[in-house]
């Protein structure tokens, strides 16, 4: 009860420093709300003004801006490449046409980010009309989507390497908002996600999958084959909740136990077995007897994932 | 139930008045007016050329427990370290990229790619991955050639594995007409060498080393074609674990354990896409096999050399999500999943009887089937407003199962806001409840059980779940992010088992930017998680219980400066603390604490870069770690009769790492 007061406390204490403070915001459209932004924009693209030089009329005044300039250290300012917005409508192939911008820079622009008061689906709407491929085909119906994460959110592409395309720095975007899997990294035992050694996106699609989960692969085992094969069998004899489901034992995303097992052994096994004399007995102290000491059911029961054993029915060996 | 009625009235009015949400995407553009062919881009820059940064570097630890090289990715002693990022960028659209991390120590990566953009491109990676558990595991009992060989005195090995993977890919991408064509093929293998944590029975349980060898190759390829509103996809992968260690034996007894068997799987997958408008219709089958024929270790009575073990699996899914106009969209998804285990099934001797199946047993081959659905609407209310619902629905029959089918119906319910003094809140509720066929023990694989047992993954479950988020931004210079979560299982028709569950927690993250060149950071994080089981020794009613209370503790913060010497000198400081802790009270006849069972972690690092010209920078860090595990079940070689255990494998140590590294920038 006194843990649920402190975070109760928390939260009140944090939500009045909220009401107590605000922030000013820069554009000189911002005193739009985000419909009427959208309205405007919307118009504007329907009537296609676009400047008479692309890139050249908004660099007139952009230049000097070092992120406006990284844009041509990434992809997207390549105007070798022939599907880049360079190689098109340039500037204005994302921040949609100059109209009359140009004149005092007080018409609103197509912007990004979290600074922009634009929603998200307007947004991504420009990413994904090049976007189309089979690595966000399922962009559509993800959580991220729905909760409607932008693009711009996650990706930079005004520098020479998006950080969420760097392996060493992707975890640390998705963390920004997935705290408690960022907590997680932490616990006694994880997946090695703290140091960078895996990635998020070694198992998760955050553009969707169609799949469980935003998965990779289409299933939770079939994800944790595709690193630990020597689970997959199938074997002689299976386990279960093994075949079933990995994660109605272990959670991936660590946890406070040894071997990311929701709970301990023996605990965690006679949540499942409770037969006469044998797994129902209670272990009442953990170092005393082979139910508890040392690996606990798993001194005997080692092959846990399957045997292939003939006689090893028990998964014994 | 007035203000519902009233909201969605609401809802309905402000969306038939509202108009479709706006597509900037560049194929829908009102070009008419433009002549792309005057563009010179003369104030462009130009990147064409060599650009990137190689890093070179020295390190050294110093520490008494092998386990420390999971933090200082490398053991005790001296490493030399090569980390590079180099990009080369023809003006006629090829390029190279080559990046190079931490090569020379214990997780490493390369990765070479090269072609025209838009065009082929083929790539080169390399990969080490190392997992240290222990360095001084002790046992009797030692593996060489195929035989597990004892010793009357326990001896100490290193218990730590390691992947080497090399991979290789190509592809290809070419326009036709108005279609995109995409082709890639991708090949992998790694190799798992070391040893890990088993136990034996032989004829008392024996804890060894298990030796890890093994190969796994992997092959993916695939091709897609898009259009302006379609894409369909055709893929493929293989995958082929080959164990070098067939079957340990004895030096008295032949094959007393078999390790994971060779085996495969492939699955090919058929996917496409249609866009209409604002509407997405997306759809998945495929089709796969895992295959194991691996020769059987031959005992008396074994009635085959190889068996035939063979799992079909089937998936689809179908997904729809529209945006009817800019305020609602409508989503829904059809997911289906089946496992159908088409091996042989024989009957096999058992060294142990069990009183009902005897001394012969047969392998029970397992099904499964999932059919799951998902509808969810999204309400935009205003812009700074919005309310989504959903109703997920899960039905899974398996075969041979105490349970063969259940059924989970969840309803949940989100809310955002982002109008309040720059702040943006998230709210989240769901309920759920698993309930499903009749309960019974199943003949074939548990009629032993207590009949008053309900296994948690197949028993009645209530969930109710509550997450709120909470980010702020007070002033320009910082940023908050609090999140709270509130997750209760109550097993309603539980007597044996796992009977409640309650897990919450809070995480808060604060980054600043005190001024241009002075950034930092702190976190802070805990969660509980509370669980209760009963058991019964007397074959009947609960006659014991277990209550357990996890508690983990997170704190961190740090942070950078880089305005020192002229900007040429940074400054950096992290440290973090983390404490995992679970405590056990067994309840039979008195209650009994279980002993100590928790870890902690203190880590610390401080580095300073140093910027000796525009190209040339010099990195000096120091990296501190102070670790403690224990767990009470740990004890002695034989402490306890008839049973040999590893050890004590705790961990407790301080361990140092220093490092210096020179970096050349190449533009």
């Amino acid at each position: 009860m006194m843990n649920k007061f402190i975070i109760t406390t928390l939260l009140f204490r944090i939500f009045a420093f909220a009401c107590l403070s605000l922030s000013v915001q820069a554009a000189p459209w911002n005193h739009l709300t985000g419909e009427q932004l959208e309205e405007q924009l919307a118009e504007k693209f329907a009537q296609g003004k676009y400047s008479n030089k692309g890139a050249d009329s908004c660099l007139m005044c952009h230049k000097k801006n070092a992120t406006v300039m990284a844009l041509f250290d990434g992809v997207h300012g390549n105007i070798s490449q022939p599907d880049s917005p360079m190689a098109g409508l340039q500037c204005e192939a994302c921040h949609g046409p100059l109209g009359k911008h140009n004149k005092g820079g007080k018409e609103p622009m197509i912007a990004f980010g979290k600074d922009s008061k634009l929603d998200a689906a307007s947004q991504n709407s420009t990413c994904l009309g090049c976007h189309n491929d089979p690595k966000q085909m399922a962009w559509h119906s993800s959580s991220h989507n729905l909760d409607e994460v932008a693009c711009a959110d996650c990706h930079q592409i005004h520098t020479a390497k998006d950080p969420v395309m760097n392996k060493l720095t992707v975890n640390d975007t998705c963390t920004n908002c997935h705290a408690e899997e960022k907590a997680a990294m932490n616990k006694r035992s994880s997946h090695p996600m703290q140091w960078n050694q895996m990635t998020c996106i070694d198992c998760h699609n955050p553009h969707g999958s169609m799949g469980e989960s935003s998965l990779n692969q289409l299933t939770v085992n079939d994800t944790c084959y595709s690193c630990h094969a020597e689970k997959r069998g199938p074997f002689l004899w299976e386990h279960a909740p093994v075949t079933e489901n990995c994660v109605n034992c272990h959670n991936p995303h660590g946890s406070v136990n040894k071997s990311m097992l929701n709970s301990r052994t023996p605990q965690l096994c006679q949540q499942c077995h409770m037969d006469d004399g044998h797994a129902s007995r209670v272990v009442s102290q953990p170092g005393q007897d082979a139910f508890g000491g040392g690996n606990s059911c798993l001194n005997c029961h080692s092959q846990i994932h399957g045997s292939n054993h003939p006689a090893g029915s028990k998964l014994q060996r | 139930m007035k203000y519902p009625l009233n909201l969605i009235t609401l809802a309905l009015i402000s969306a038939s008045t509202s108009v479709i949400a706006a597509d900037f995407s560049v194929n829908k553009a009102n070009t008419t007016r433009v002549n792309t062919d005057k563009y010179q881009c003369k104030r462009c820059a130009d990147t064409s050329g060599y650009r990137g940064n190689v890093e070179l570097g020295a390190v050294y630890n110093d520490s008494d427990d092998i386990h420390s090289a999971n933090a200082f990715n490398s053991e005790d002693g001296s490493n030399a370290v090569l980390n590079a990022d180099v990009q080369y960028r023809a003006k006629e659209g090829y390029q190279a990229k080559a990046q190079a991390i931490n090569l020379g120590l214990a997780n490493s990566s390369a990765h070479l790619e090269a072609g025209k953009v838009g065009s082929y491109q083929a790539e080169l990676d390399y990969r080490q991955l190392s997992q240290y558990q222990h360095g001084d595991a002790k046992s009797n009992l030692w593996y060489a050639d195929g035989t597990l060989t004892s010793s009357a005195a326990v001896q100490t090995q290193e218990l730590s594995l390691k992947r080497q993977q090399i991979g290789m890919g190509l592809s290809a991408q070419q326009q036709f007409g108005e279609q995109d064509y995409q082709v890639f093929a991708r090949y992998s293998q790694e190799d798992k060498t070391g040893y890990k944590a088993s136990s034996f029975v032989s004829p008392r349980p024996t804890n060894f080393g298990l030796p890890v060898d093994a190969k796994t190759d992997k092959l993916s390829s695939g091709l897609s074609i898009s259009g302006q509103n379609w894409l369909t996809s055709l893929n493929y992968q293989y995958s082929e674990y080959d164990n070098q260690i067939d079957s340990l034996s004895l030096t008295h007894l032949d094959d007393v354990y078999a390790p994971a068997p060779d085996n495969s799987a492939y699955q090919i997958s058929l996917a496409g896409q249609y866009l209409l408008n604002r509407t997405a219709i997306s759809t998945q089958l495929s089709q796969g096999r895992m295959i194991q024929d691996a020769a059987v270790i031959q005992t008396t009575g074994t009635p085959i050399k190889n068996w035939d073990g063979q799992v079909d699996t089937t998936d689809g899914k179908l997904a729809i999500t529209s945006m009817l106009n800019n305020r609602l969209r409508v989503s829904g998804s059809v997911n289906y999943a089946k496992r159908d285990n088409k091996s042989s099934s024989w009957e096999f001797a058992q060294f142990e009887s069990d009183g009902i199946s005897g001394a012969f047993k047969q392998n029970v081959l397992i099904d499964t089937e999932k059919l799951a659905y998902k509808i969810n609407a999204s309400y935009r209310i205003n812009s700074d407003y919005r309310l989504q619902a959903g109703f997920d629905h899960k039905a899974l029959e398996r075969s041979y199962s105490d349970r063969e089918q259940t059924n989970e119906s969840t309803v949940w319910t989100k809310l955002n806001i982002k109008s309040i003094a720059n702040s943006k809140f998230k709210l989240k509720a769901s309920f759920s409840q698993r309930d499903g066929s009749q309960y019974q023990a199943s003949s074939l694989t548990s009629s032993i059980e207590n009949p008053l047992l309900r296994k948690f993954y197949l028993a009645d479950r209530d969930r109710t779940a509550f997450e709120a988020k909470f980010n702020h931004a007070p002033a320009d210079w910082i940023n908050v992010n609090l999140t709270g979560r509130y997750a209760e299982d109550d097993y309603s028709d539980t007597t044996l088992g796992l009977t409640s569950s309650e897990d919450y927690s809070y995480n808060l993250n604060i980054d600043m930017q005190f001024a241009e060149k002075l950034s930092g950071y702190a976190f802070a994080g805990q969660q509980w998680i509370a669980s209760k089981q009963n058991g019964s020794q007397s074959f009947s009613a609960a006659d014991w219980s277990v209550n357990v209370d996890d508690e983990f503790i997170n704190l961190g913060a740090g942070m950078d400066y880089s305005g020192l010497m002229q900007d040429k000198l940074s400054l950096g400081l992290d440290y973090l603390f983390a404490n995992s802790n679970s405590d056990k009270q067994v309840v039979y006849t008195t209650t009994q604490p279980q002993g100590d069972y928790y870890s902690y972690r203190h880590s610390a690092e401080l580095y300073a870069k140093y910027k000796v010209s525009e190209q040339l920078g010099v990195k000096l860090g120091y990296q501190y770690e102070r670790y403690y595990d224990t767990d009470n079940a740990q004890v002695d070689v034989d402490a306890i009769n008839g049973l040999t255990t590893f050890g004590k494998l705790n961990h407790n140590y301080n361990a140092h790492q220093v490092m210096l590294s020179f970096s050349y920038q190449l533009r």
